[in-house]
C-alpha cells in the first residue's frame, strides 16, 4: 500500500504544480474607458476631444436621409433599405415606428459624441496631471459642451415635441427626458456657459482642418454663437439669434461658404462622405423631389446641385427626373454651418423680431439674390412675403443639408396642403418617436 | 533491466509509479474463437474479460484468444455492436456473439478519462457511428451529416456556400454570448470551430462579421476518419466538462490500427451539387412593367422580349451544377506492438453559382505503440488545407456586394447584364450592382492550413486482479492559420462612387493547447461491486490572432493589397486560459444500480476573477431492474430506470469585462472615441468587470427498454435544463448611454424537452437484414427571469421594423418580434413543435444495401425577408397573383412574411452493390463496393422560399429562423466505389 501512497502523492504533486496562477489579461485589443476617465493625463485629453470632433461629425448620412425624405426635398434610392422609400414617406399611411434605422443609427452617433464630451469632462475632473493650465482646462470644458449642445440641438430637430434626454454622463442612471421647450433652455445654456468660459480658454489640443480659421478660443467662439443664434431660431427667440449673430462669423459682405466643416476620406479610421452618390448610379441615389426642379426660379445658379437623369427608373412607384450634385467625391468635406445660413438666420430673425428690421431682412435677402444671379427682392416689405422669400432661399441655398423638415415644421408647412403626394396613400410625418429602448 | 529503463525515463516526467503485478491463483488457459452468430465470420476486436476483474485480451484478427483465468471465474465476451456473453472459464471456447442494435455493450467516454457501458449510462448518450456518418451518402462537412442521426439536435445553416457554415444546437437554447456551440473534441483535442471573417462587412455594411458568410471551423475535419461520435447533450452527461461544456460536447474519435494485416483502401465518389429550390421569378408582362414603373419602361421591356433578351438571373446566378470529386485512401494495420491508421482525402466540389467551390486535402496519421504491456502511448497527426470560393452573398447595407440581395432588390430580368465582346460589363439600371458583374469579378475566398495533434499516455501502475491503477494523460494542440481574401474590382459600379475598389486581408491565427491529466483507480470488492475513481485536472489555453487589412483606392485590376491609395489595419486578439480540477466516482453493483458522483472546480481567465474555483457537480443513478434475480421476463434484457443532475458553465466571451474606447480619425486628426460598429469586431460596449460564469443545471431522467434479445431497444429520456445568470450583450440599452449593449448576466433561461429513440431489428433472414431507427424529439426554451424585461438581442435581426429575433420575459426565448405601428410585438416562435427522423439499414440479396434517412420537422416559424426584399423590388413570383395580401408595414408590419417553416426532407439515401467474391478474387481484392446516394434530395414543404432550414447570422448566438437572400441550398448526388485490399 505504500506504493499506492506514493502514487498518489505524485499525482497531487502534478495537480499542484500545475495549478499555476491565471493572470489577468489586459484588453490586447484596445484603450478601456476607465483607464481614460481615471486619472487621464493632458495628451489623453487630447485624443478624446479628437474623437469627439470625429463622431460629431458622423451620422449624417442618416440625418440628411431622414429630414431629406419626409420634407420632401429628395428620395433615397438606397441599395440595401427598402423602408426609404416606404416608412420614412409614410407609405400606405405607415407611421415611424421609432425603430427606422436613421433615426437610431443618427442618434446612436450624436449620443456617442456626446459621451466623448462627457469622458472629457468627466476625465479633467479626475485629472491630476499638472501640466494641465486653469485655461486649459476651461478650454476642454467650453469645447466639449458646445460640442454637446450641437449635438443635442440636432436630435430635437428629428425629435420636436418629442422631447430628448440631456443629462447621459451615468449610464445606470440616465436623466429624464426633457420636453422641447426645457430641451433648448438647456441647449442653450450649455452654449452661453461654454462661451463664456472660451472668453478666458485656451486651446491644448489642435482641432481638425475642417475647423481651419475656427481653432482658437476666440474663434471657436464664433462658431459657438452661430450654433447659438441657429438654437434661438429654433428655440423662437428671434431677438436672442441676432444677439448671437453679433459675435459669430456672420457676415453680409463675406463669402457664404466661410465656416467650419466636416472632414472625410477613405483612409483607416476616416468615413467616406455618407451624401456623395456617383453620377448616373441608379440603385443607390439621392433622387431631388421634382418639387425643387419646378419652383427654382430661371435663372438661379444653385440648380447646379441638381443632375438630369440619363435613365430616370423610377423606385417603388416613386421617381425624379434629376438626382444630387452636391458634392464632387466621397471626400469632399460637408459644412457644420456657414455664413450662408447666418445670413438667413439674420433676415428670419429680423422678419420675425419685435426688434428686428424688415429692410435689413431684405437687404440679407438680396445678399442671395445677388449671389446666385437673381434680381432683386420685388414684393412687398410684410413678414407674409418676406417670409415666402427666405423660405425659398432656405429651401435651395440648405437643400440637403437637413434644416428643410424643421424649417417646413415651424412655419407650418409640413403637411400635405403645402407639399405634394406623389403616391396615392403616403402621409408627411412631422417628427420621429424615441426609440423604443429609449422611451 | 527493462524496469529501471522506464522508471528512469518516466523520472524524468515526474510519473515515477513502481509497480507490481501480482498474478492469481488457480489458474486454467482459455482459448478459442469468436465469431459473429448470423454470418460465422470471425470477430476481431472482441473484448475478452475475466468477470469482476480487469484481466483479459482482446481477440486477434482471425477472432482467436488465449487468456489465463482463475478455474471458478466467468469470462464476459463484449463487442460493440453485439450482445455480450458470460461463460464459465472452465466452458469457456468458442464463442459465438448476437448483434445488438441496441448496442447495450458500447463502450462511452463519459468522464473525461473513463468510460461505461451503454447498458449501465445514466444519460442518454448519442453515439454515431462511421456507419451511420457517412454509411449512406458523404457530404462536405462533418457537422451537417449530424443533422436526423441524434435526439435533441437542431441544426441550421447559413447557407450553401461552399465548404459550410452551420449552426449545431443541443437541446435548446444554452447561451447568448457566443458559446452557443458545442465544444468539439477529437481525440483529446479541444478544437476550434470559430467562425473566420473576411471583412467584407466593411464593403457590404452587413451589421457583423457573422453576417459575412464564412464557414466554421468544424468543417475541416475529414468525416472519413471518424469512428465514432458521442455527443453529450447537456450539463448533467457533461458537467466533467466543466465551463466549457455549457452547449454540450462532441467527443470525436477517429479511426486506429489493429493488429494485423495491412488493410488498404481506397475510396472514390464522383457526384454533383445542384440548387434545392429556386423560388422563380416574377413573369412580366408590359402591362404589369407599366404598373411597375412607368410607360418608357414598357418600351423597354417590349424591345427586350422582341430582342429575345429576357433572362432569368436567379438561374444564371444559381443555376449551375457543380461536380464534386472526393477520393481517400486509407492504411491500416500493425503488429502487437504498434499500430497505425493512415488516411490521405481529397475533395474537390463546385457550388451551385459560378467561380465557387469547396477543396479539402486531409491526411492523418494515427499511431499507438505499446512501451510496455502496462504502457500506452497514442499519438494522432492531422494535417488539413481547405479552401473555399463563397461569392458575393449575404446581407447587406451597402448594397455593393451580395449577388442574392440585389437580385431580390432589384434586378430586373428585361436587363442584359452580361459583358459585350470586349469583356465590358453593363451597369445595372436598378439595382447598385450589376449581379453578374458580382458574380464573376468578386473574389470571396477562404483558405485555411491547419495541424491538429493528440498525444496521449495510458500507464498501468498496479494490476494485482481486484485493484487497478491508471495513470492516463493527454495532449492536444489545434493550430491553424485561416487567410482569407476579399476582392472588389474598382470599375464595380457602385465602387466608383465609394471606396474605388476593396480589397480585404484576413490572417488569422488560432492556437489551442489543452492538456490534461488524470490518475484513476478502479477496485472490485468480493461482494460484486465495483469502484472506479479518477481524479486530476485540466488546462487549456486558446490564443487568437486576426489581423484585417484593408486597401481602397485600387489601381485598376490590381489584387495586391499593396496596390492602392488608402490603408487600414485592424487587429483582434483573444488570450483564454482555464484550469479545473477534476473529480468523480462510480459505484458499480454488479451492473444492477450504478452511481456516479463528480465535481469539476473551474477557473478562468475569462471571469472578473481569474483565480476564483467554480464548482460544478453531478451526481446519477442507473438503476437496472431486468439485472435483478426477481426480475421474471427473460426476454426483456434490459430495464433501465436512470436520472442524472449536472451542473456546467460558460464564461463570457473574451472582451466582456472591458469598456473599450476605439480610434477615430477625422480630416487626418486620431483620437479616441466609443467604437463604431464593426470597426475591429468591437462595438460601443459597457462591460462588467466582476463577470462570473453563467451555469447551467439540468436534471435528465429516463427509461430504456431492450427485449426480444436486444432485436428492439426504446429509450424515452425528459430534462430540464436551467441556464441561470446567462450572459448577454444587452443590445437594446438606451441609445442616449452612448453605448450600443451592455454585458448583463441576469437573464434565466429554462428548457424543458423530450427525446424518444427507437430501434429495432424487425426483420433478420438469411436474405434481408433490416435495422431501423426512429428519433423524436422537442425542446422549448422560456425565458424564466430578464432583468432588463425585454430585448432585441445582439446580431439577432435587423432592425425592428423589419423582425428580429426577441428576448422577453415569459416568453419562449426562440420568438420573433416586430415593431408594428410603434410597439414591439411578438410574431412568431422559430423553435419546432417537434422533430423525428427515421433511419434504415437494409441489407438484402446477400450482396446490397440500402440506407435511407428521413427528417420530419413540424413548425417553427421563419422570417422570409428575401421576400420583403422580392417584394420591394417588385420581382416575387406571386406578385400577379390576383389574391395576394401580403404587405410590409402599417397595421401587418411583416407578419405577411412569417411562414411555416414545416418540412419533411430525404436527408439521405444510399444503395450499394457489393461485389461477389467470384468476380474480385482474380484481381486482388478483398472486396469491391459501388453505390449510388443522394443528399437532401427531396424536400416537401410549404415555404416558399430556398430551404426553410436556414439562418442569416451564422453560427453563432441564436442563428435561426431569419432568411435574408441567401446561397441557396445545394442538394447532392454521388457515384461510389470503394475498394479494399
Amino acid at each position: 500500500m505504500k506504493k499506492l501512497y506514493n502514487i498518489l502523492f505524485l499525482l497531487a504533486c502534478m495537480i499542484i504544480i500545475a495549478s499555476c496562477e491565471l493572470d489577468e489579461v489586459p484588453n490586447p485589443n484596445s484603450p478601456n474607458v476607465d483607464e481614460f476617465v481615471a486619472n487621464p493625463s493632458k495628451s489623453d485629453l487630447v485624443l478624446l476631444v479628437a474623437g469627439l470632433e470625429a463622431r460629431i461629425r458622423d451620422g449624417r448620412g442618416s440625418y440628411i436621409t431622414a429630414t431629406g425624405s419626409i420634407s420632401r426635398e429628395l428620395y433615397f434610392f438606397n441599395s440595401s433599405d427598402p423602408a426609404t422609400t416606404a416608412t420614412l414617406i409614410g407609405k400606405e399611411g405607415a407611421a415611424l415606428t421609432g425603430s427606422e434605422p436613421q433615426l437610431t443609427g443618427f442618434m446612436s452617433s450624436k449620443y456617442s459624441a456626446i459621451k466623448s464630451a462627457n469622458l472629457v469632462i468627466e476625465g479633467l475632473a479626475n485629472s491630476t496631471d499638472a501640466s494641465i493650465t486653469t485655461a486649459e482646462a476651461a478650454g476642454f470644458t467650453a469645447y466639449a459642451n458646445t460640442m454637446k449642445a450641437y449635438a443635442l440641438m440636432e436630435m430635437l430637430a428629428l425629435l420636436n415635441n418629442t422631447g430628448l434626454r440631456v443629462e447621459v454622463a451615468d449610464p445606470d442612471n440616465l436623466g429624464p427626458i426633457l420636453s422641447k421647450d426645457a430641451a433648448y433652455d438647456e441647449i442653450r445654456s450649455l452654449l452661453d456657459g461654454a462661451n463664456t468660459t472660451l472668453a478666458t480658454a485656451e486651446f491644448a489640443f489642435t482641432l481638425s482642418p475642417g475647423f481651419a480659421g475656427f481653432n482658437t478660443p476666440a474663434t471657436f467662439a464664433e462658431f459657438n454663437r452661430a450654433l447659438a443664434a441657429r438654437a434661438a431660431l429654433y428655440d423662437g427667440d428671434h431677438a436672442g439669434a441676432l444677439t448671437a449673430l453679433n459675435d459669430s462669423f456672420f457676415d453680409l459682405a463675406g463669402a457664404l461658404s466661410t465656416g467650419p466643416s466636416r472632414q472625410y476620406g477613405l483612409e483607416g479610421f476616416e468615413i467616406v462622405n455618407p451624401i456623395f452618390k456617383a453620377p448616373q448610379q441608379s440603385g443607390d441615389q439621392y433622387v431631388v423631389h421634382n418639387r425643387l426642379i419646378t419652383g427654382i426660379r430661371a435663372t438661379d445658379t444653385r440648380v447646379s446641385k441638381f443632375r438630369m437623369r440619363a435613365d430616370p427608373v423610377p423606385r417603388d412607384g416613386l421617381n425624379g427626373t434629376h438626382e444630387i450634385s452636391l458634392y464632387a467625391s466621397t471626400s469632399d468635406p460637408i459644412s457644420h454651418i456657414r455664413n450662408e445660413e447666418l445670413i438667413l438666420i439674420y433676415a428670419e430673425a429680423n422678419i420675425n423680431a419685435a426688434t428686428g428690421s424688415l429692410t435689413d431682412a431684405e437687404t440679407a435677402l438680396n445678399v442671395l439674390n445677388t449671389a446666385y444671379n437673381l434680381t432683386a427682392y420685388a414684393g412687398a416689405l410684410n413678414t407674409t412675403e418676406l417670409t415666402d422669400e427666405l423660405m425659398y432661399h432656405r429651401t435651395y441655398s440648405l437643400w440637403a443639408e437637413g434644416h428643410a423638415m424643421f424649417d417646413l415644421r415651424r412655419n407650418n408647412r409640413l403637411n400635405d396642403t403645402f407639399l405634394p403626394i406623389d403616391r396615392a396613400g403616403d402621409i408627411i410625418h412631422t417628427e420621429f418617436p424615441l426609440p423604443q429602448f429609449d422611451r | 533491466m527493462r524496469n529501471n529503463y522506464f522508471r528512469r525515463k518516466l523520472m524524468a516526467c515526474a510519473f515515477l509509479l513502481p509497480f507490481s503485478f501480482l498474478m492469481a491463483q488457480g489458474t486454467v488457459t482459455v482459448s478459442g474463437t469468436v465469431t459473429d452468430a448470423s454470418s460465422g465470420d470471425p470477430l476481431p476486436g472482441v473484448t475478452v474479460l475475466i468477470k469482476g476483474t480487469t484481466d483479459g485480451t482482446i481477440t486477434g484478427i482471425d477472432g482467436s484468444f488465449t487468456l489465463s483465468a482463475p478455474s471458478d471465474a466467468t469470462i464476459v465476451f463484449s463487442s460493440i455492436g453485439y450482445s455480450s456473453i458470460e461463460v464459465g472459464a472452465s466452458d469457456a471456447g468458442d464463442v459465438s456473439l448476437q448483434t445488438d442494435v441496441t448496442n447495450l455493450d458500447e463502450v462511452v467516454v463519459t468522464g473525461l478519462a473513463t468510460s461505461i457501458k451503454r447498458s449501465n449510462l445514466a444519460n442518454n448518450v448519442s453515439t454515431i457511428s462511421a456507419q451511420s456518418l457517412n454509411g449512406t451518402t458523404t457530404g462536405s462537412t462533418l457537422d451537417g451529416a449530424l443533422y436526423g442521426k441524434l435526439t435533441g439536435v437542431n441544426i441550421n445553416s447559413a447557407g450553401g456556400a461552399p465548404g459550410g457554415q452551420t449552426a449545431l444546437r443541443l437541446r435548446g437554447i444554452s447561451s447568448l454570448s457566443g458559446n452557443n456551440q458545442p465544444l468539439f473534441i477529437v481525440d483529446g483535442v479541444y478544437i476550434s470551430n470559430v467562425q473566420v471573417t473576411n471583412g467584407s462587412a466593411v464593403a457590404s455594411g452587413a451589421n457583423s462579421g457573422r453576417e459575412e458568410g464564412g464557414s466554421n471551423r468544424v468543417s475541416d475535419i475529414n468525416p472519413e476518419d471518424i469512428e465514432s461520435i458521442e455527443v453529450l447533450k447537456g450539463a448533467s452527461a457533461a458537467a466533467i466538462y466543466g465551463t466549457r461544456a455549457n452547449a454540450g460536447v462532441v467527443i470525436i474519435t477517429t479511426k486506429r490500427g489493429a493488429q494485423g494485416k495491412t488493410r488498404v483502401s481506397f475510396n472514390q465518389d464522383f457526384g454533383f451539387n445542384e440548387a434545392q429550390n429556386l423560388p422563380g421569378r416574377r413573369q412580366f408582362t408590359p402591362t404589369t412593367v407599366e404598373n411597375q414603373y412607368d410607360a418608357s419602361e414598357r418600351a423597354i421591356f417590349v424591345a427586350a422580349q422582341a430582342a429575345g433578351e429576357i433572362f432569368d438571373y436567379e438561374k444564371e446566378l444559381y443555376g449551375e451544377t457543380g461536380f464534386i470529386s472526393d477520393s481517400r485512401l486509407s492504411l491500416a494495420g500493425g503488429n502487437e506492438r504498434t499500430q497505425f491508421y493512415f488516411n490521405a482525402s481529397r475533395r474537390d466540389e463546385e457550388g451551385i453559382m459560378k467561380f465557387t467551390g469547396y477543396e479539402r486535402t486531409s491526411l492523418r496519421l494515427n499511431l499507438d505503440h505499446k512501451l510496455a504491456d502496462n504502457f500506452k502511448i497514442g499519438v494522432s497527426s492531422n494535417f488539413i488545407n481547405s479552401e473555399a470560393d463563397r461569392g458575393p452573398v449575404g446581407n447587406e447595407n451597402n448594397g455593393g456586394v451580395s449577388v442574392g440581395y440585389n437580385l431580390a432588390l432589384t434586378t430586373n430580368d428585361w436587363e442584359n447584364l452580361f459583358p459585350d465582346e470586349n469583356g465590358v460589363y453593363p451597369d445595372a439600371r436598378f439595382a447598385p450592382v450589376n449581379v453578374i458583374f458580382n458574380r464573376d469579378k468578386i473574389i470571396n475566398n477562404e483558405d485555411i492550413n491547419r495541424i491538429i495533434q493528440g498525444a496521449n499516455f495510458d500507464y498501468t501502475a498496479l494490476n494485482n486482479g481486484n485493484l487497478q491503477i491508471k495513470v492516463k494523460g493527454n495532449f492536444g494542440l489545434d493550430y491553424f492559420s485561416a487567410q482569407s481574401f476579399f476582392y472588389i474590382p474598382e470599375d464595380q459600379q457602385l465602387q466608383r462612387s465609394t471606396l474605388q475598389g476593396f480589397i480585404s486581408r484576413v490572417n488569422n491565427n488560432s492556437l489551442q493547447l489543452n492538456y490534461q491529466a488524470f490518475g484513476i483507480i478502479d477496485y472490485f470488492t468480493s461482494n460484486n461491486i465495483s469502484l472506479t475513481g479518477q481524479f486530476g485536472f485540466s488546462f487549456l489555453s486558446f490564443q487568437s490572432d486576426e489581423l484585417i487589412s484593408q486597401t481602397t483606392n485600387l489601381a485598376p485590376t490590381q489584387t495586391n493589397s499593396g496596390q492602392g491609395a488608402n490603408f487600414s489595419t485592424s487587429q483582434r486578439l483573444t488570450e483564454e486560459e482555464d484550469f479545473g480540477l477534476i473529480g468523480q466516482a462510480t459505484a458499480n453493483w454488479d451492473d444492477k444500480i450504478i452511481t456516479t458522483v463528480g465535481i469539476r472546480l473551474d477557473k478562468s481567465n475569462l471571469n472578473g476573477d481569474p483565480n476564483k474555483y467554480f464548482a460544478f457537480p453531478r451526481a446519477s443513478v442507473a438503476l437496472n431492474i431486468a439485472n435483478f434475480d426477481f426480475w421474471p421476463v427473460t426476454s426483456v434484457n434490459l430495464l433501465k430506470l436512470r436520472a442524472a443532475y449536472g451542473e456546467t458553465g460558460s464564461s463570457a466571451r473574451f472582451g466582456s469585462l472591458y469598456t473599450p474606447l476605439g480610434g477615430t480619425s477625422v480630416g487626418g486628426l486620431f483620437g479616441l472615441g466609443l467604437p463604431t460598429v464593426s470597426q475591429n469586431n468591437q462595438s460601443a460596449q459597457l462591460g462588467d468587470p466582476n463577470l462570473e460564469p453563467e451555469t447551467s443545471q439540468e436534471f435528465e431522467f429516463g427509461l430504456d427498454i431492450a427485449f426480444l434479445d436486444g432485436k428492439v431497444g426504446l429509450e424515452l429520456t425528459g430534462y430540464t435544463r436551467t441556464i441561470k445568470n446567462l450572459i448577454y450583450a444587452f443590445e437594446s440599452i438606451p441609445i442616449a448611454t452612448g453605448f450600443n449593449n451592455q454585458i448583463r448576466n441576469d437573464f434565466d433561461l429554462k428548457n424543458v424537452g423530450y427525446e424518444i429513440s427507437l430501434n429495432a431489428n424487425p426483420v433478420t433472414t438469411s436474405n434481408i437484414r433490416w435495422n431501423t431507427t426512429v428519433n423524436w424529439w422537442t425542446n422549448e426554451a422560456k425565458v424564466d427571469r430578464l432583468g432588463v424585461g425585454e430585448f432585441q438581442p445582439d446580431n439577432e435581426g435587423f432592425n425592428l421594423q423589419f423582425g428580429s429575433a426577441y428576448i422577453k420575459d415569459g416568453e419562449p426565448a426562440t420568438s420573433l418580434a416586430n415593431n408594428i405601428q410603434g410597439t414591439t410585438q411578438i410574431i412568431g416562435d422559430v423553435a419546432p413543435d417537434f422533430e423525428m427522423s427515421w433511419y434504415n439499414e437494409i441489407n438484402f440479396m446477400k450482396n446490397f444495401q440500402l440506407n435511407f434517412l428521413w427528417h420530419w420537422k413540424q413548425g417553427g416559424d421563419v422570417l422570409n425577408l428575401t421576400k420583403l426584399l422580392a417584394d420591394f423590388g417588385g420581382v416575387t413570383n406571386d406578385l400577379d397573383d390576383p389574391e395576394l395580401t401580403r404587405s410590409f408595414g402599417g397595421a401587418n408590419g411583416v407578419t405577411g412574411y412569417v411562414e411555416d417553416g414545416t418540412y419533411l426532407r430525404l436527408r439521405e439515401v444510399g444503395l450499394y452493390y457489393t461485389l461477389p467474391n467470384s468476380v474480385i478474387d482474380f484481381a486482388g481484392f478483398e472486396s469491391v463496393r459501388v453505390g449510388v446516394s443522394g443528399k437532401n434530395i427531396i424536400t416537401i414543404t410549404d415555404y416558399s422560399s430556398y430551404d426553410p432550414e436556414t439562418s442569416a447570422f451564422g453560427p453563432s448566438g441564436l442563428s435561426q429562423g431569419i432568411e435574408v437572400s441567401p446561397f441557396p441550398s445545394a442538394k447532392q448526388y454521388y457515384f461510389h466505389l470503394s475498394l479494399n485490399f
